[in-house]
C-alpha cells in the first residue's frame, strides 16, 4: 500500500513537471478547476469565510504556476468536539438527530446541520457518498482503537527529568487574578463522557494532477499537543477513515499530514453540479469551494470549519 | 455572565494559550544546525494572533515556521513582512526565544528574572509611548526551550508576562456587549469592527488594541490609541477595546496590561473596556463583553523607576511544568529520504 502510494506519487510528480497546467475551463463538464478558477474561488471563500486565508507555505516549496501569496487555503484552530465515529453510532442509534450531552446543554445538534443536511434533507436529489465507490463495511467501532499519544504515551519515558519547582512567585497558579482555566479536560482516553475538544488546523492545496481542491488535516490534542495521523483518523468519517485518506507530505508545509485523497473530487463535483443544473441552477465556479467543503462535510463531519450556511450554488433561475 | 450582584470583587483574567505548528521545530532545528549552531543569544520571534472566532476553543498565539528568520537571510529580509500582512487570521506579536544548547542549561534558566527582564520592556515601552505605535508590544511574549536533534524532540515554555496592578483591578460590571448597547449602537460598532479589520489590513500596527468611540447620535467609530485625547475633546463616550483570544466569559490575558497601560499613561481609574469577539470571522456582541474596571494604585506604582512584579508562565496541563513533544517519526531522516525519494 504504502509503496503502491510512493510509485503513484513519484508517476504524479513526473506527469504534473511536464505538463502545463490548465487553461481552460472545464469546471461544468468534468468538475475541475484549473489554477486561475482556484484563486477565483478561493478569493471568494476568503471573503465570504474571514476564517480563512491565503498563505504562502514553505519557501522552497513554492509551486510557480500559483501567486506566492495565494500558494493554500488555511483556517486554523478549528474545533472537534467529538470522534467522527461516536456520533455515526449515536446518530444510528437514535435515528436521527441527537442532542449532544456537555453540560451545559445548550443543545447541540450531532447533526451540525451541515454534513447530515446534505444526507437527510437532499437525499434524492444530491449523489450520495457511494459515489466514491467505498463499501460500508467497517462502520463499526473496531476500526477505532485507543492508541497511546504520539508525542505522550509510550513515548512518557523518554521525557528528560525537570528540576523541581522552587520559585513559584512568578507563576500564574498562585496569582489571584488569574482565572483558573475551567476547560482543562481530563485525560483518560477511553471514558466517552469525557468532551474531548481537539481542534484542526484544515487547509486546501490545490492539486495539479487530478485538477482540483485536495484537503490536508492536521490535528492538536486537548491539551494543545499535535496528533498522531492514526488518531486524525477518528476524525474521518468511518466510510473513508482507511481508503480515501492517506497521510501524506503537505505540498506547502513540514511535514506529514493526513488528506482527503483527491482521486475522486473531480467526479463527486461534476454529479453535484449536474444535480444544480437539473434543477435550473446555473453554477458559477467562484462558489466552487463552497459546494466542496460541503461535500468534505461529510468525510469530516465533526470538524467544525467554516463555509456559508446558506449558499445558493449559481443563480437559480426559478 | 452578569458580575453585576458581585460589584467590587477582584477582575479575573484568562490565561493565554500556546500552540507550536510543527513547522517551527523543523525551521528551528535546521536554523540550529546551519546557521546558529552553538550561539545561545536570544532571538526575536514573531507569534500569530486573532480574535476568538469558535466559541467551542479561545484563539491560541501559534508559533509558525514563519515566527523564525528564514535561513536564507535574503528571503527573510524581503518575504515574510510583505506576505504576513493582509492575514486578518495572523496578526504578529513580538516575542523572543531563548533556545539553550543543553538541558542542563535550560533548568538553569531563572525564570523568574527573565519573566522580569521582558515585563520591564513592556513597563518601558508604556512610558515611552510606543504601545502607541506599535500596541502589540503590550502582548510581547517569551519562549524558552531545548532542542535535542539527536532525536527530534524539544522541551519549551511559554510566557506570557502580565504586569501585576498593585492592588489589583476590581471589576464594577462584566456582561456581554450586546447588553450593553442600544440596538443601533450595537450595529454601528458590529461594522466599523468589521470595517477595522479590513481597513487594519496594509498596516500591522495598532491593530490588536483601539478606541471604540460612541457619539451622542450613536455612531460608533473605532480609533488608534493615540487619538485618546482627541475622542475625550469631542465628549465621546470612549471604550477601550481590544482583540480577545479568550471564549469564556471573562475578559482574556491581554487586558491585564492594556489596563496597566491605561493606568498609567492616562491615569483613569474607571475603565470601560470592550472584550472583542467573533462567530466565523465576523463581529459578535452577543459574545463579545462589556466591563467596567475600577484601578486604585499606589502612587509610587505609576513612577517610572518601579518595577512591578509580574506573572506569566504558563501552565501546562494543569501543571507548572514544561511541555514536550518528540517529532521522531516525523523527522527522522530514514523516512523524510524515503518520502522525499
Amino acid at each position: 500500500m504504502v509503496l503502491k502510494q510512493k510509485i503513484h506519487e513519484a508517476f504524479k510528480g513526473a506527469v504534473e513537471s511536464i505538463t502545463s497546467h490548465r487553461t481552460v475551463s472545464a469546471f461544468k463538464e468534468k468538475g475541475v478547476l484549473s489554477v486561475n478558477e482556484f484563486i477565483i474561488a478561493g478569493d471568494n471563500l476568503v471573503s465570504k469565510c474571514p476564517t480563512w486565508s491565503w498563505e504562502s507555505g514553505e519557501p522552497n516549496k513554492r509551486k510557480p504556476y500559483l501567486p506566492a501569496d495565494k500558494q493554500f487555503l488555511i483556517t486554523r484552530n478549528v474545533p472537534c468536539l467529538r470522534r467522527a465515529a461516536s456520533v455515526e453510532e449515536e446518530y444510528e442509534a437514535a435515528g436521527g438527530e441527537v442532542l449532544l450531552d456537555n453540560e451545559d446543554n445548550d443543545g447541540w445538534l450531532a447533526t451540525h446541520g451541515k454534513p447530515r443536511e446534505s444526507k437527510s434533507d437532499d437525499n434524492e436529489n444530491l449523489p450520495s457518498m457511494d459515489t466514491l465507490e467505498i463499501s460500508k463495511k467497517n462502520t463499526k467501532k473496531n476500526t477505532i482503537q485507543s492508541i497511546p499519544s504520539y508525542f505522550g504515551g509510550e513515548d512518557e519515558d523518554n521525557i528528560p527529568e525537570m528540576d523541581e519547582l522552587e520559585d513559584v512567585d512568578n507563576l500564574i497558579e498562585t496569582d489571584p487574578a488569574t482565572l483558573e482555566t475551567p476547560y482543562l479536560v481530563a485525560h483518560e482516553p477511553d471514558d466517552d463522557n469525557i468532551l474531548r475538544t481537539r481542534t484542526y488546523d484544515v487547509s486546501i492545496t490545490y492539486d495539479k494532477y487530478y485538477q482540483t481542491p485536495r484537503i490536508w488535516l492536521t490535528g492538536y490534542d486537548e491539551s494543545r499537543m499535535l496528533l498522531e495521523s492514526k488518531r486524525v483518523l477518528e476524525d474521518v468519517s468511518q466510510d473513508h477513515a482507511h481508503k480515501t485518506v492517506t497521510v501524506e507530505d503537505h505540498p506547502h508545509l513540514s511535514g506529514k499530514h493526513a488528506s482527503i485523497h483527491p482521486c475522486r473530487h473531480g467526479a463527486v463535483m461534476k454529479n453535484l453540479i449536474d444535480v444544480l443544473m437539473s434543477r435550473g441552477g446555473e453554477p458559477e465556479v467562484d462558489k466552487y469551494l463552497f459546494l466542496f467543503l460541503k461535500f468534505i462535510a461529510s468525510v469530516i463531519p465533526t470538524i467544525e470549519y467554516d463555509y456559508t450556511m446558506d449558499f445558493d450554488l449559481g443563480s437559480s433561475s426559478s | 455572565m452578569d458580575v453585576d450582584a458581585e460589584e467590587g470583587t477582584l477582575l479575573k483574567f484568562a490565561p493565554f494559550q500556546s500552540t507550536v505548528d510543527e513547522g517551527f521545530w523543523h525551521r528551528l532545528s535546521s536554523l540550529k544546525l546551519n546557521k546558529l549552531r552553538l550561539d545561545e543569544s536570544p532571538m526575536p520571534i514573531t507569534g500569530f494572533l486573532a480574535p476568538c472566532s469558535h466559541k467551542q476553543v479561545p484563539s491560541r498565539l501559534t508559533l509558525l515556521a514563519e515566527s523564525l528568520p528564514s535561513e536564507d537571510q535574503k528571503q527573510s529580509s524581503s518575504l515574510p513582512a510583505t506576505l504576513n500582512q493582509g492575514n486578518r487570521n495572523r496578526c504578529p506579536v513580538p516575542g523572543i526565544l531563548y533556545n539553550t544548547n543543553t538541558l542542563e542549561g535550560f533548568n538553569a534558566i531563572d525564570r523568574v528574572s527573565l519573566l522580569e527582564t521582558e515585563a520591564k520592556k513592556i513597563w518601558d515601552d508604556i512610558h515611552n509611548g510606543k504601545v502607541e505605535e506599535s500596541s502589540s508590544v503590550l502582548l510581547r511574549f517569551m519562549v524558552i526551550s531545548f532542542a535535542e536533534l539527536k532525536n527530534w524532540s524539544f522541551c519549551y515554555w511559554f510566557a506570557f508576562p502580565a504586569l501585576m496592578l498593585d492592588p489589583a483591578a476590581r471589576v464594577v460590571s462584566l456582561r456581554s456587549a450586546s447588553q450593553c448597547l442600544s440596538l443601533e449602537q450595537a450595529e454601528s460598532l458590529s461594522s466599523a469592527c468589521n470595517e477595522w479589520q479590513n481597513l487594519n489590513l496594509d498596516v500591522t500596527a495598532g491593530v490588536l488594541f483601539f478606541l471604540v468611540c460612541i457619539a451622542s447620535d450613536s455612531r460608533v467609530t473605532l480609533r488608534h490609541l493615540a487619538d485618546w485625547e482627541a475622542c475625550m475633546d469631542d465628549g465621546q463616550k470612549v471604550l477601550f477595546g481590544f482583540y480577545d483570544p479568550c471564549n469564556v466569559p471573562y475578559p482574556g490575558w491581554p487586558l491585564r496590561n492594556y489596563l496597566a497601560y491605561i493606568c498609567i499613561r492616562w491615569g483613569l481609574e474607571k475603565v470601560h473596556f470592550l472584550c472583542y469577539r467573533e462567530t466565523r470571522g465576523f463581529a459578535d456582541l452577543g459574545f463579545s463583553l462589556i466591563g467596567e474596571a475600577s484601578i486604585s494604585v499606589s502612587p509610587e506604582w505609576k513612577t517610572r523607576d518601579c518595577t512591578p512584579k509580574a506573572v506569566g508562565w504558563e501552565v501546562n496541563k494543569g501543571n507548572a511544568k514544561p511541555n514536550f513533544i518528540s517529532l521522531a517519526k516525523a523527522m527522522d531522516p530514514t523516512s523524510l529520504a524515503i518520502s522525499s525519494a
